[in-house]
């Protein structure tokens, strides 16, 4: 909790500074001086007593998560071999009567889809990428590419929840608010934990339990930033009133509340006006945020020709780097449309066209500010699809069916193995033949390269020690750490 | 974190005498269950070294001649010594647990086995018995003396009475949701004769209000809401269900029967409407029909929602551990759970919900006379089906497929617009006035002129009287549209109405025009918009619209949403060729249908066409049939039939625009067979083990004897004097919404692993009281509401605060942070814009843009937020619409749970978004508004008397001089700076719907609006 002394003096101090100072765009640009002199401070965002656990490699996080389940027969497992497997049956000892969703199950046969994408070899780990992927491709070398994940959920609505909170079923707190949890974040006048939902063509549903704090103290709810409207809920004062008329009320009200905490005593009064404050602030560096009139051209190629038009995916990575600048400790971004039953090869190249150099753009940047070192990424979907087609198989068109089994993920930045590949499936992709990574294995990483024990992030409810990754015995990928 | 336990306090301050004799519950049982009993519990698959610590037995065993724990001899008990062994191999808890016993604890386990290591149940599953009243002084009531008694230990004094200003706004928004008048405010300063604290209770209980307030504890835990929760999201109807739960608190209807008809109304012989509106208590919880998912899960998921909650809600117990494994912690196995389970396997609803509005079964609420209205319906539509078989009878039926040669291909069409709607139409419009575009001055297609209209938002121009169409077999109805280039709609629609509207395909954006229930023929997407500059004929078939042959089309539409629109000759078209024709050759619809299912069909006759070849239809069958497809299908013999079916038609039409204005809601009821539940291995669907019946927990009182059971056994079961639990459970649940915090802090958790009561005398005392005098809500509220500790002042000195930080002593009065709901009801109140309109369907207030839309499947009915307008806007909080996957972001951002899952305790958090969202949200500014145009008015002559108003309207009493001061200074400045800046006043005088009072200068309002909002965030505003 706060500090209400603290944030009372505080608040005190900048208060007299302020008037000094006068308002307006100047009392902007010293709200910003400030809030860097109360991050020492660290009483908005604080971590928890004993947090980190042990020196984190990675500072911040930025979950790239990719809705719908993008195919990872077609981006990254190759499989040549498939080619002489057109359109014939999948062999039943791969398929060993697993559970198929009622969407396939129906189905006569399941004949193989091989992908119609050129795969090729690039940088100097060699490693077999899809066409589709051309910029990712030329940072391949910084990817540590995780093709043996898997998850036990087969349809989007629970495995998505899966994947953002460690349980299928809704109510559980999501990653992003369990490390807000812990770490709390090193930024005074941005949330800790944001989410980024860009638009793309139609798509799944994304649901808002995806990134919320359940049973955690509701201010660790992801924030998410929208593309349209306002970019944070009411951050915009209303029409005709301006900074310094809020400065007025926040003035009048800081003494109105601290003669009520005098009488009553209530601490929670003092924590409410440092709150006030906290949204004045952000009031500023919110717009200071999405201004990015100073951004270099040359950073701007770097995520594609979309970065300035609010709402696109290459937008958003933008933001994301600028975010995690700030001290917000977790940036997510959920790119929909990633659903391919049918037309697969038509809308999967759309997909990638909307993100693949954003993408690179983002890690490229973040390496030439020295930021990769302690920022980690992590791109992938909810899960993976099936090496048979869903609907009609033609040579130029078939779809995929959801595949839980086995689907690829990469990671990069802090504390990553830079440039490797890990685990392996089947013939078929089908199944994961060495190094399985379990969702919550990938979960107990991340949290471990912030600095964090999974089995020790606890928050008790229902009689539990609740934690991200389950009452299971789950273990460190220890194959990808650097 | 959990809070130490008092006795720890007690060690702590160095109250209580070193050898206190230790309590096994209080203070043993929480050591060993945070610490042992996920090895060494109830749980035996997880059992290690075959060691038991949740018994007296299992603990004082002899295994090996090792004892664990040895009464009288804490240093030749075995868990002492593995405590405190340095050896990594030998220590207990191990090292990868992460757990730790601290020293004060290590000393607590070493007094209590010296004491003679006297196990007890846990705490909660012995019955309470209703414990003596500690003495006190006359006029003490029980709930004070049990207080007291505690206070007195502690060696803490009771704080005074709160001013009364302050009380009376504690309890009215205790009570009602809603703040004091200020004219309450002082019939209470000046009624000085005794009992005049009761009164105002119980006028308070008597008010609406109350009911609509206290439902909205009860629907966080029924988890009620307005759309089904999971993938599409669509909406449901539930809201008659919310309406009851506040008429049941209004009413005082018993908890025991609030209960039985919730878990059980439908099963109740004769259960009458609201019993069976009750029982939806069981459909709240959240549905799918994600496309792939599969049904045996889905049923399995739902039973299990709904046993863990009903555990949840009415014992305080985590049963939904049970799910995979015995619980670690409860006396809960697995066995056992599905066992309650089995209670609600049966549930009669089907495991994809259709994404429909009404997942059945449901419950029609119609009026006495629509229920009379239905019925005329029924029997007009009996007589014409009579006439239409009669007619059919008499016609000699020669299958055009026989004859050879084939009857000839006839074609033909018939215009329904072209320059001008039908002659004698009477053309209506939502928007400008209807105009027309004359050939040369605009884009016409055909003839002179077509239909012009330019519109922001929803536009139309129709006619539903003065001229009708018939609709031809195999019809496909056709139209021109020409859409400007420079302001396109977002929609355009087409609509037909026969007896009512119920016919619709549009083009573009599915949710913008809000017509029609998706994916029906009400609204059928008809593909995307025509690209713009250029005529486009757009066609659909009728039979996509469920426009049948023979139906009267007595009224259609040109709709849009947005844009500029051009629509010219809409017509009807059609082309027949008898012998290929399921409509008009039996021989051909026979051979087409057979294998497929025909909805239209009756259900046998649905299983005969799908499951038989026509081939071997026996003649009966085949009879059958051809009566029904003559009577439903068949073109032919218009001259005989064709005016008889029309009227059936009609008649149906209007019966089902009547239907349709019928509110229904979801009920619970049961398969006629019961569905026979399993042990679900490891909690996976697909992995039934052992069969189940239906049972409770051996740990608790049986059920008694009988051959089957079902809801009505559970409900009486929970509500049994020999529950340990409910009583407990539901007075804490009542406790915690009036003081803040439960007497047990872990008001949803009940089980070893929740928090011991803070007095559990009091908490028995209650319990039983509650339960012997008639479960009367009102009467336990005004228990509550009248003791001297919740009437205290939140004065709360640094002392106290070290001591009692939480107040669960309540030295002093509770005092918390308003609920979300109340926060904006509160808001809309002081401004005089909330209305009082009570129940209905959910409302859709402001609400800023792009909630619904980013987190929106395309295809959902709730993928677009279409704000209401008018009185709408300003009903109370309880009646927002609730969409689970993107709830009200105001609400959300105060904590309201999504109400995707059962929420007994809400959170109580203070952030920034609170304070941007009262500070800059449109409904809080708006009222602000309202607000300062009350001031205005009702405030008196000087700003002196308009701030002294203000404050009383807004926090309940009279400022104090400095109070007065800061508030006028801050007005001051707002006045100089809006007089200077009148633009920027009339600016934000005008943010909402509702118009600002043209009769008050504009610098004035916005000046005393930001005053206003200045109030209505003050900490003790949105506190009580």
């Amino acid at each position: 909790m706060n500090d209400p002394l603290q944030d009372h003096l505080r608040l005190l101090n900048r208060r007299s500074f302020l008037s000094n100072a006068g308002l307006g765009v100047g009392g902007v640009a010293l709200a910003g001086l400030l809030s860097r002199e109360a991050r020492a401070a660290n009483t908005v965002h604080k971590p928890l007593a004993g947090y980190p656990h042990f020196a984190p490699k990675a500072k911040r996080i930025i979950y790239l998560h990719m809705n719908g389940a993008p195919s990872q027969l077609d981006l990254w497992d190759y499989k040549p071999q498939l080619e002489a497997h057109f359109d014939k049956d999948l062999p039943e000892s791969i398929r060993n009567g697993q559970r198929i969703t009622t969407m396939t199950s129906g189905q006569a046969r399941f004949p193989v889809a091989p992908s119609q994408f050129k795969f090729a070899q690039h940088g100097k780990s060699g490693r077999w990428i899809s066409e589709l992927l051309p910029h990712t491709a030329k940072v391949v070398d910084m990817l540590a590419v995780m093709k043996s994940v898997s998850t036990t959920a087969i349809n989007h609505d629970p495995a998505c929840t899966f994947a953002m909170t460690g349980n299928e079923i809704p109510g559980k707190p999501s990653i992003g608010s369990w490390i807000s949890y812990g770490l709390g974040s090193e930024s005074d006048d941005l949330p800790s934990f944001v989410v980024l939902t860009p638009k793309s063509v139609g798509g799944q549903a994304l649901f808002t339990r995806m990134w919320s704090s359940g049973f955690l103290p509701t201010r660790h709810t992801g924030v998410a930033l929208r593309s349209g409207g306002d970019p944070v809920l009411y951050v915009q004062n209303p029409p005709g009133v301006q900074p310094g008329d809020r400065r007025v009320t926040l003035d009048a009200l800081a003494q109105l509340n601290a003669a009520g905490h005098r009488e009553l005593g209530d601490p929670e009064t003092l924590t409410r006006t440092a709150q006030y404050e906290m949204a004045f602030r952000m009031q500023a560096s919110v717009p200071d945020l999405t201004d990015l009139s100073k951004e270099t051209p040359a950073t701007l190629d770097l995520y594609g020709p979309e970065v300035k038009e609010s709402g696109t995916f290459a937008h958003s990575a933008l933001l994301a780097r600028r975010m995690v600048e700030r001290g917000v400790r977790v940036v997510q971004i959920l790119h929909r449309g990633w659903d391919q039953h049918g037309n697969l090869p038509k809308d999967i190249a759309r997909q990638c066209q909307q993100t693949d150099q954003a993408c690179a753009g983002l890690l490229l940047d973040l390496r030439s500010r020295g930021m990769l070192e302690d920022t980690l990424v992590v791109w992938g979907g909810e899960f993976g699809r099936t090496v048979y087609s869903q609907g009609t198989l033609t040579k130029t068109n078939y779809g995929r069916d959801h595949h839980p089994r086995c689907f690829t993920m990469w990671m990069a930045g802090a504390g990553v193995k830079p440039g490797i590949s890990y685990g392996e499936t089947d013939d078929f992709s089908y199944n994961v033949t060495k190094d399985p990574v379990h969702l919550s294995e990938l979960n107990a990483t991340i949290l471990h390269l912030m600095g964090v024990d999974h089995r020790r992030l606890t928050y008790k409810f229902q009689g539990l020690d609740q934690r991200l990754t389950g009452v299971e015995e789950r273990h460190v990928i220890k194959g990808i750490l650097a | 974190m959990r809070s130490a336990p008092l006795s720890l306090l007690l060690v702590a301050t160095g109250l209580a005498a070193a050898e206190a004799k230790l309590d096994f519950n209080r203070d043993i049982r929480p050591i060993l269950s945070d610490n042992c009993f996920a090895c060494h519990g109830f749980d035996a698959k997880k059992r290690k070294a075959d060691l038991r610590l949740d018994t007296a037995e299992g603990a004082t065993a002899v295994n090996d001649g090792v004892q664990a724990v040895k009464p009288g001899d804490p240093e030749a008990s075995e868990l002492i010594k593995r405590i405190l062994s340095k050896d990594p191999e030998e220590v207990m808890p191990p090292p990868e647990s992460h757990k730790q016993i601290t020293p004060a604890q290590v000393d607590m386990l070493r007094r209590w086995i010296a004491q003679g290591a006297v196990y007890r149940k846990h705490w909660s599953f012995e019955v309470p018995v209703r414990p003596e009243v500690p003495a006190a002084a006359k006029g003490v009531s029980p709930i004070d003396a049990f207080l007291g008694a505690e206070l007195a230990k502690q060696g803490l004094a009771a704080g005074p009475e709160a001013d009364p200003e302050r009380l009376i706004r504690r309890v009215t928004l205790d009570l009602t949701g809603l703040p004091p008048t200020p004219a309450e405010v002082d019939a209470f300063l000046q009624d000085t004769a005794p009992g005049a604290y009761e009164r105002v209770v119980d006028r308070l209980l008597g008010s609406p209000h109350y009911g609509e307030h206290m439902a909205r504890g009860w629907l966080d835990a029924a988890r009620y809401a307005d759309t089904h929760g999971l993938h599409l999201d669509n909406e449901r109807s539930m809201w008659p269900y919310r309406d009851w739960v506040v008429k049941a608190f209004n009413d005082n209807l018993p908890f025991d029967q609030f209960t039985t008809w919730q878990l059980a109304g439908d099963l109740k012989p004769n259960a009458t409407r609201e019993q069976r509106i009750a029982s939806g208590f069981n459909r709240c919880n959240v549905t799918t029909s994600e496309g792939g998912s599969i049904n045996d899960e889905l049923l399995f998921r739902y039973a299990v929602d709904r046993t863990e909650t009903t555990m949840g809600v009415w014992m305080g117990l985590t049963a939904g551990c049970a799910v995979c494994h015995d619980h670690k912690f409860d006396p809960v196995t697995t066995k056992e759970f599905y066992s309650l389970y089995s209670f609600f396997y049966s549930a009669a609803d089907p495991g994809f919900d259709g994404n429909i509005l009404l997942t059945p079964p449901v419950l029609q609420l119609a009026t006495p006379e629509q229920e009379k209205s239905l019925k005329e319906f029924d029997a007009r539509i009996v007589a014409h089906q009579k006439a239409v078989r009669d007619a059919i009878a008499s016609l000699k039926y020669v299958d055009p497929a026989t004859l050879t040669p084939p009857p000839p291909v006839r074609t033909g069409e018939t215009v329904w617009f072209e320059d001008a709607f039908p002659e004698k139409a009477k053309v209506e419009r939502a928007g400008n006035p209807t105009t027309f575009v004359e050939a040369g001055q605009g884009p016409v297609h055909s003839g002179r002129r077509a239909l012009k209209r330019t519109a922001k938002g929803v536009a139309q121009d129709y006619f539903t009287k003065g001229a009708s169409f018939d609709i031809p077999p195999n019809g496909v109805i056709s139209v021109w549209v020409y859409l400007e280039p420079t302001d396109l709609p977002k929609s355009i629609m087409l609509q037909f109405h026969v007896g009512g509207w119920n016919h619709r395909a549009f083009w573009g954006e599915e949710g913008a025009i809000p017509f029609g229930r998706v994916r029906t023929p009400e609204k059928v997407n008809a593909g995307k918009l025509p690209e713009p500059g250029k005529w486009t004929q757009l066609k659909v078939d009728i039979a996509k619209l469920g426009l049948k042959p023979g139906m009267k089309v007595d009224g259609f539409a040109f709709t849009q949403f947005d844009g500029t629109v051009y629509w010219d000759r809409l017509a009807i078209s059609h082309r027949i060729e008898e012998a290929k024709d399921v409509q008009w050759s039996f021989k051909f619809w026979s051979e087409k249908k057979q294998g497929s299912r025909v909805a239209e069909l009756p259900g046998d006759l649905q299983n005969l066409v799908r499951g038989k070849k026509a081939a071997q239809w026996t003649d009966a069958e085949r009879k059958r049939l051809l009566d029904w497809w003559l009577e439903n299908e068949f073109q032919g013999g218009k001259d005989k039939l064709d005016g008889l079916r029309a009227a059936k038609l009609a008649e149906e039409s209007r019966r089902k625009a009547l239907n349709d204005m019928i509110p229904a809601t979801l009920v619970m009821a049961d398969l006629p067979q019961t569905r026979q539940a399993h042990v679900m291995t490891r909690g996976q669907y697909d992995k039934p083990g052992e069969a189940v019946s239906r049972g409770v927990p051996a740990t608790f009182h049986p059920l008694p004897k009988k051959e089957t059971y079902d809801r009505r056994d559970l409900a009486d079961w929970l509500l049994s004097p020999a529950n340990p639990l409910t009583a407990r459970v539901t007075v804490n649940r009542f406790w915690q919404q009036f003081f803040g915090l439960g007497l047990v802090k872990t008001s949803g958790d009940f089980g070893s692993q929740g928090d011991s009561p803070s007095h559990p005398e009091l908490l028995d005392w209650l319990a039983v009281e509650f339960r012997e005098t008639g479960w009367d809500i009102k009467r336990l509220v005004r228990l509550l509401v009248s003791s001297a500790a919740y009437r205290r002042s939140a004065a709360a000195s640094p002392e106290l605060l070290t001591k009692d930080p939480e107040n669960r002593l309540l030295a002093r009065g509770p005092r918390h942070r308003l609920d979300a709901e109340v926060i904006r009801d509160q808001a809309l109140f002081v401004s005089g814009l909330l209305s009082p309109r009570m129940g209905g369907k959910g409302v859709r207030p402001y609400q800023p843009d792009n909630v619904w839309e980013p987190v929106g499947f395309t295809g959902s009915n709730t993928a677009r937020y279409t704000r209401d307008t008018g009185e709408a806007l300003y009903r109370r909080s309880l009646y927002t619409f609730w969409k689970r996957t993107a709830p009200p972001p105001s609400m959300i951002a105060f904590d309201a749970p999504a109400r995707e899952a059962s929420c007994v305790r809400r959170e109580l958090s203070n952030t920034p978004l609170q304070a941007l969202a009262l500070l800059n949200d449109v409904q809080h500014v708006e009222a602000a508004r309202a607000f300062a145009q009350r001031i205005l008015k009702e405030g008196g002559a000087t700003d002196e008397t308009k701030a002294a108003f203000a404050w009383l309207t807004a926090v309940g009493r009279r400022p104090a001089a400095s109070e007065t001061q800061v508030t006028l200074d801050a007005l001051r400045a707002h006045r100089a700076r809006y007089a200077a800046q009148p633009a920027d006043a009339t600016q934000l005088i005008n943010f909402g719907e509702s118009k600002p009072d043209a009769s008050l200068p504009a610098p004035e309002v916005a000046a005393w609006t930001l005053t206003a909002s200045l109030l209505l965030n003050l900490d003790e505003t949105l506190n009580r």
